[in-house]
């Protein structure tokens, strides 16, 4: 019997990161190939892991909040909000209308900001380097309303467990208004760029599909849920910190691939902006903290609050034992279970669809790995 | 010109000061108001804790499992009764033990072996189509050590509920991957982080850390430091200062 | 017949590269040359923290009440103080901030009922030791020092 050879071998295992430009991070994805096509995947995840979740049983419940930003750091906000949205459930207080509106308001600069971010690492992994520059100069006027209203642009700590700790500055409406006058046109300048370019559409369209019922069953959420054709938001469908007031749409698309993903993404930084304008017009005078107390303890319970963070569904799962510390703190990534996903889209693509698919998901790793 | 400079600086803080109260007076009243109310939260625990040992014989009616002695305080849960809970009731009867409802969210508790079967009859006959999180929680001091945690959500409903299970260490629960495939990734984070083992698992293997790695960090019985001076110890030869 | 038409002459490519043509205006720069122009910093920003000191009398404002320390979430202020026992108050001795692990959340900042404690707008905060990272008091009152540059 001859020996095998390297080119009789029909199944060739390739190693994509941990350290590749386009995995975003640290994940490191086991590729089994014949020839160009995909046979399957394994993500090797992990290398980011910092233990939040026992963090979180080391902590009160306010020193905590710093920490969540760092999960998802490209929407520090979102994840800000879940939380002191779990933590106001265990104590079962709302936040003042004030401070729902202002939340409101930042957490839909983020989304903007975070799909800015995806839409300009993903058009550079498909090889469209342009759009990284204009994305990053809209990112930063979003960024400079961070930095004015709370100290710090990436990892924000906004939000306070029973409202705001930052009363809004001096000219953040007026901010906010100029920034979404100026960037409805810069929206439609990305899809000069991208949107009928024979090159982006060659890569993106039919590549990654994940239909409706496979993304139920997968647990995914988010745009890439939108893109299949599914019209659930948790904004819409299990309203939070008051989205029901505003009149804005949940964008769809029927295909499920790639590129319907990517024109769900920018609808709904258009859908965003007309949120932030809305909530721009009246923010409601009054308190922006509930009357929580200094140390913040909640009676013994459990509660899951779930918010729809630019990748998907974020949910906090709090068990309290009644200290003032979480007894358990669980948070469900939208990211770790969407990549889950990316073994059924990637098989039978081609070993450059796995980079567009990988961005497509938008995967932050630090909330992967948490 | 050195002289400008001066109080200008002594000025910057003043100035700063001056500008503070813009933005701290808001960060000053929740201070202010917090004197009165660690008080009122002094008084406040015994309060809510003496309603509670009235409530237990209530919680104890159904869910008897869990010990009074440890717990001073136990969750305030309300009853939670509809068209679906007659229908697991009637179809599983003493499988579930409890039905209820905290801060708006209902729940039930199960019995382990049951709870494969739960779910797929809430898949297949009431829409729960979407596994929202699967996850565990510890109590070492309890003879059923860890509580397994379903969540389902429902599109056509729009409902969420949890799926609750007390399990013995050494009991596997059954996978649920057969019904939802996203229990994968998330039965063996609960693995990684709780050494729960579920059974018929495809792969059930340690996802976020290290193949090699010892012992299960969520449990409560981890100990961070110990793990952090043998780290020291075996790599730097010293003993760490923690 | 048009789709042909456009596919041939490339319309598409060329409206992408028109925009990019259009961003070449010279008032399109956003670019910010660092070191050289200094970055406007927000009033808030949670930068290296700062111990306030009376602005007459140089006295410190801190009261050595230890609440910012509670308030770390990282652990890393460490406050000493001393009964004066002419006045009966506590006095700082020492206060020790390791910026080497602190993630400028701000919480300490909250805590401090007489605004000693402040995180400022400077950012610089290099260091070419480890030790260099954790501040004195006397560091803390008087901030850092970061090179200036010449062009």
């Amino acid at each position: 019997m001859p020996e095998t050879t390297f080119l009789d071998a029909n199944e060739l295992v390739l190693n994509m990161g941990p350290q590749h430009p386009s995995t975003h991070g640290v994940l490191r994805v086991i590729l089994k190939l014949d020839g160009e096509k995909i046979r399957g995947t394994e993500c090797v995840i992990g290398y980011l892991h910092r233990g939040v979740e026992k963090i979180g049983e080391n902590r009160t419940y306010q020193m905590f909040a710093p920490y969540v930003d760092r999960m998802d750091y490209v929407a520090a906000v979102s994840n800000g909000l879940g939380y002191c949205l779990a933590v106001e459930k265990l104590l079962n207080t709302e936040a003042p209308p004030r401070a729902q509106v202002v939340r409101v308001i930042l957490t839909e600069l983020n989304r903007i900001a975070s799909h800015l971010l995806w839409l300009g690492t993903h058009a550079l992994d498909i090889g469209a380097i342009t759009p990284l520059f204009y994305v990053m100069r809209e990112r930063e006027e979003i960024l400079n309303i961070f930095e004015a209203y709370c100290g710090a642009r990436l990892t924000t700590h906004a939000f306070r467990c029973g409202g705001l700790q930052y009363e809004v500055y001096d000219g953040m409406e007026q901010q906010a208004k100029r920034f979404c006058k100026a960037f409805l046109p810069r929206v439609d300048e990305y899809e000069e760029l991208l949107s009928e370019n024979r090159i982006w559409k060659e890569r993106l369209i039919n590549v990654g599909i994940l239909t409706g019922d496979e993304c139920k069953q997968y647990g995914v959420t988010g745009p890439v849920l939108r893109a299949a054709g599914v019209k659930w938001d948790i904004r819409k469908a299990l309203p939070y910190s008051g989205y029901e007031k505003y009149d804005f749409e949940i964008p769809t698309r029927q295909n499920g691939d790639t590129y319907d993903r990517y024109m769900v993404r920018i609808q709904e930084m258009r859908q965003s902006v007309r949120i932030v304008e809305q909530a721009v017009e009246d923010i409601p005078s009054g308190p922006i903290m509930a009357k929580v107390g200094k140390i913040v303890k909640p009676p013994v319970g459990e509660a899951y609050v779930s918010i729809e963070a630019p990748k998907g569904e974020l949910g906090y799962f709090i068990v309290s034992d009644g200290s003032t510390q979480p007894y358990r703190l669980r948070v469900r990534p939208p990211s770790f279970i969407n990549l889950q996903a990316l073994e059924r889209m990637s098989r039978g693509a081609l070993v450059a669809d796995v980079v567009a698919i990988i961005g497509t998901i938008d995967i932050v790793l630090g909330e992967i790995d948490r | 010109m050195a002289d400008e400079n001066q109080p200008d600086q002594t000025a910057g803080a003043p100035e700063g000061d001056a500008q503070q109260p813009k933005t701290t007076p808001p960060a000053e009243t929740p201070p202010a108001a917090a004197p009165a109310t660690p008080a009122a939260e002094g008084a406040k625990p015994p309060a809510v804790k003496k309603p509670a040992p009235a409530a237990k014989p209530a919680a104890a009616a159904h869910g008897e499992k869990k010990p009074a002695a440890k717990k001073p305080a136990v969750m305030e849960t309300t009853p939670w009764e509809s068209d679906l809970t007659k229908l697991l009731a009637e179809r599983f009867g003493g499988a579930i033990t409890e039905f209820s409802s905290y801060v708006g969210q209902n729940f039930l508790v199960a019995a382990p072996d049951s709870v494969v079967a739960i779910v797929e009859f809430l898949r297949e006959e009431a829409d729960f189509d979407y596994l929202v999180d699967v996850t565990a929680v510890d109590y070492p001091q309890r003879p059923e050590r860890f509580d397994v945690v379903y969540v389902l959500y429902s599109f056509a409903r729009n409902e969420r509920i949890r799926v609750k299970t007390r399990i013995k260490e050494d009991y596997a629960p059954h996978t649920v991957t057969g019904v939802h495939p996203t229990a994968n990734w998330l039965e063996r984070e609960v693995y990684d982080m709780f050494g729960i083992r579920f059974a018929e698992h495809p792969d059930m293997k340690r996802i976020l850390l290290p193949d090699e790695w010892e012992g299960y960090p969520l449990r409560k019985d981890y100990s961070i430091i110990n793990m952090d001076n043998r780290w020291v110890k075996d790599n730097l030869g010293i003993d760490s200062g923690q | 017949m048009r789709k042909l038409l456009k596919t041939v002459f490339l319309v598409d490519l060329i409206q992408g590269l028109w925009v990019t043509l259009r961003n070449q205006h010279p008032k399109h720069i956003y670019t910010e040359q660092y070191p050289a122009q200094r970055p406007k910093i927000a009033e808030r920003y949670r930068g290296a923290p700062r111990l306030n000191i009376h602005p007459v009398s140089g006295e410190t404002l801190c009261i050595a009440c230890n609440l910012c320390a509670l308030a770390c979430p990282e652990n890393l202020i460490v406050v000493t103080s001393e009964r004066n026992e002419q006045t009966r108050r506590k006095e700082l001795t020492t206060f020790i901030y390791d910026t080497s692990r602190c993630m400028f959340c701000g919480l300490c900042e909250d805590a401090c009922p007489v605004d000693a404690l402040e995180l400022t707008q400077d950012f610089e905060l290099a260091s070419y030791t480890r030790d260099g990272a954790i501040w004195d008091r006397q560091m803390l009152e008087e901030g850092p020092k970061p090179t200036r540059y010449r062009y």
